[in-house]
């Protein structure tokens, strides 16, 4: 399959050092928060990434999955009083079961019933943290969660190591004969079939992996915020991977990484826009996304080293 | 005398129009049989039921002694039986190496230790070999009939199913692709049936000819007979012209 070239990964070194040394030069403990949350959302679109954007089979409820492992590491430590580091495994564990509860009556379906489907379990899930209060929280939800690292540059750096292990993971994966019988299915799924490929399995067995890194992200996520709430459920959260997936290139995994780190950047430094923030922040993606309908950083990165190759 | 296939009764309806009906036939190992009909006539359905595309609602299939009805398309695939498609399908954005690579990955083909030599080595057979690299989508038409083909026997068959292999080609293509499929036939022994609706191009091909018309089959008879056939010159020319034919 696709070697790995000497130009790409001298640039993810460049990128991810950049990455690791630039809180350090800032030495702003806010300044370090906002990029741990850039690094988490990264994992959630490569995430993402790895089965739509490969399969082509959108998914509207990644929430499903990032909450799913958020109240899960919220319920360890809360209820149960667990030691935080079980909180990653577990939450790995709970968001496999959700993809499969999902994905195996779904999956097996074609047209749109396997992105509503996402979409309304995730919306569903919300409605259930507020329905069952008494265990959920309800709006406030879960606190005092306990941090897995004290140091916010320490935990920054293993979130950052994570976003590195996740991304290479999902590349290897996605250049490998699995990710090709993916990209297949999204080309055509009864082509495949005519080509003795077991489409349902390979479609669910790629959610579950997503599903694995989006729950991993999310109890990342509770254990920086030490709360988990209601929305992280919510349709918002989706809808904003999927943006993220979409400027940084959808199907090329490090691109919806740096997408996303791009866009919550953003966010962050649009602040000084005050009220017209989100009027600023909708029209940058409105111009990314009418002039690049392919994404910004993937297809950049492509021109940019392709007479090095 | 054994048979690799057997088709007993098979039906289907949808609504109110019966696509298929008590169709029944068998074919021999190492036979090159032709399907027959005017469009529409049930032909593509036919190769569907057979394929599990769709589910039949009477009858059965029997592939090697096993029924095939009520499986997976996929695992009927994995059981030896391949089929391409009227419309050429192909996975767009990959080589044409990588399409059949694909097909190469189905767990019946994959005891193959490099699936891309195979790959290659499917398509030096169908003689797409120096186009392995390219882009699919820079294939003409009648390559791309060569590629399924080649997509197809990646899957290691015992039985290959060809959906008007020629429908859309030039009468210079044809030939070519009349040779690669007798080839197959000859070099492998493999049992090839083939559907088309233009009597010429197949006529010099195959040895046996299933005529279907309504989704009914109206005559079985080696090529030379089946188009003297009453019934078969019916439903090609009407029922007044043959009237006229014959008298």
């Amino acid at each position: 399959m696709k070697q790995l070239s000497i130009v790409d990964l001298s640039g993810a070194v460049v990128v991810v050092a950049l990455l690791a040394l630039t809180p350090v030069l800032l030495n702003s403990n806010y300044f370090t928060g906002v990029l741990t949350v850039c690094v988490i959302y990264a994992i959630w679109a490569a995430s993402w990434d790895f089965m739509s954007g490969l399969t082509g089979r959108e998914n509207f409820g990644h929430s499903l999955f990032i909450g799913a492992g958020a109240y899960t590491a919220g319920f360890l430590a809360t209820v149960w009083y667990a030691n935080p580091w079980y909180s990653l495994p577990t939450a790995v564990v709970v968001a496999i079961a959700f993809s499969l509860i999902v994905g195996f009556p779904t999956l097996r379906l074609r047209g749109p019933y396997f992105a509503l489907a996402m979409l309304s379990a995730s919306a569903i899930m919300q409605r259930l943290c507020l329905i069952f209060w008494e265990y959920s929280g309800g709006e406030e939800g879960l606190y005092g969660l306990d941090p897995l690292i004290q140091s916010p540059l320490h935990y920054y750096w293993f979130v950052l190591a994570i976003l590195v292990a996740a991304v290479a993971i999902l590349t290897a994966l996605a250049q490998s004969h699995w990710g090709l019988l993916l990209r297949a299915i999204r080309g055509d799924e009864a082509t495949c079939q005519a080509a003795g490929i077991n489409v349902t399995f390979y479609k669910i067995a790629s959610l579950t992996i997503s599903a694995a890194f989006a729950g991993l992200g999310g109890a990342l996520y509770a254990h920086y915020q030490l709360q988990v709430s209601p929305p992280l459920f919510s349709v918002v959260v989706s809808i904003t991977v999927i943006i993220m997936v979409y400027v940084g290139g959808i199907g090329s995994i490090y691109g919806p990484a740096l997408g996303a780190i791009m866009l919550t950047l953003l966010t962050e430094l649009l602040r000084t826009f005050g009220e017209y923030r989100l009027w600023v922040y909708t029209l940058t993606l409105m111009l990314i996304l009418f002039l690049l309908p392919n994404g910004l950083i993937a297809p950049l990165w492509r021109r940019l080293t392709e007479r090095f190759r | 005398m054994s048979v690799i296939l057997d088709v007993k009764d098979l039906s289907k309806r949808f609504g109110g129009l019966t696509a298929t009906k008590n169709v029944s036939f068998s074919l021999e190992p190492g036979e090159l049989t032709g399907i027959l009909g005017p469009n529409g006539a049930g032909k593509t359905t036919l190769f569907n039921l057979l394929t599990g595309f769709i589910a039949a609602d009477t009858g059965s299939v029997l592939f090697e002694g096993q029924e095939l009805r009520g499986l997976a398309p996929h695992k009927i695939v994995n059981r030896g039986v391949a089929r391409t498609f009227q419309l050429t399908r192909p996975f767009l954005g990959m080589t044409v190496l990588e399409n059949v690579v694909v097909a190469c990955l189905s767990p019946r083909a994959r005891d193959a230790h490099d699936k891309e030599a195979r790959a290659q080595e499917l398509l030096d057979h169908v003689g797409l070999g120096a186009k392995a690299r390219e882009p699919v989508e820079t294939l003409p038409y009648g390559d791309l009939r060569r590629l399924e083909i080649a997509r197809a026997l990646a899957t290691k068959p015992n039985l290959l199913l060809l959906d008007e292999p020629f429908a859309g080609l030039g009468s210079r293509e044809i030939e070519p692709l009349a040779q690669l499929i007798k080839r197959l036939h000859r070099e492998q022994k493999l049992t090839i049936l083939l559907i088309e609706h233009k009597l010429r191009e197949f006529m010099a091909l195959v040895s046996r000819v299933i005529a279907i018309d309504f989704g009914e089959i109206i005559a079985i008879a080696p090529p030379a007979e089946i188009v003297r056939n009453p019934r078969v010159i019916e439903a090609y020319i009407g029922k007044t012209e043959a009237a006229h034919a014959s008298a």
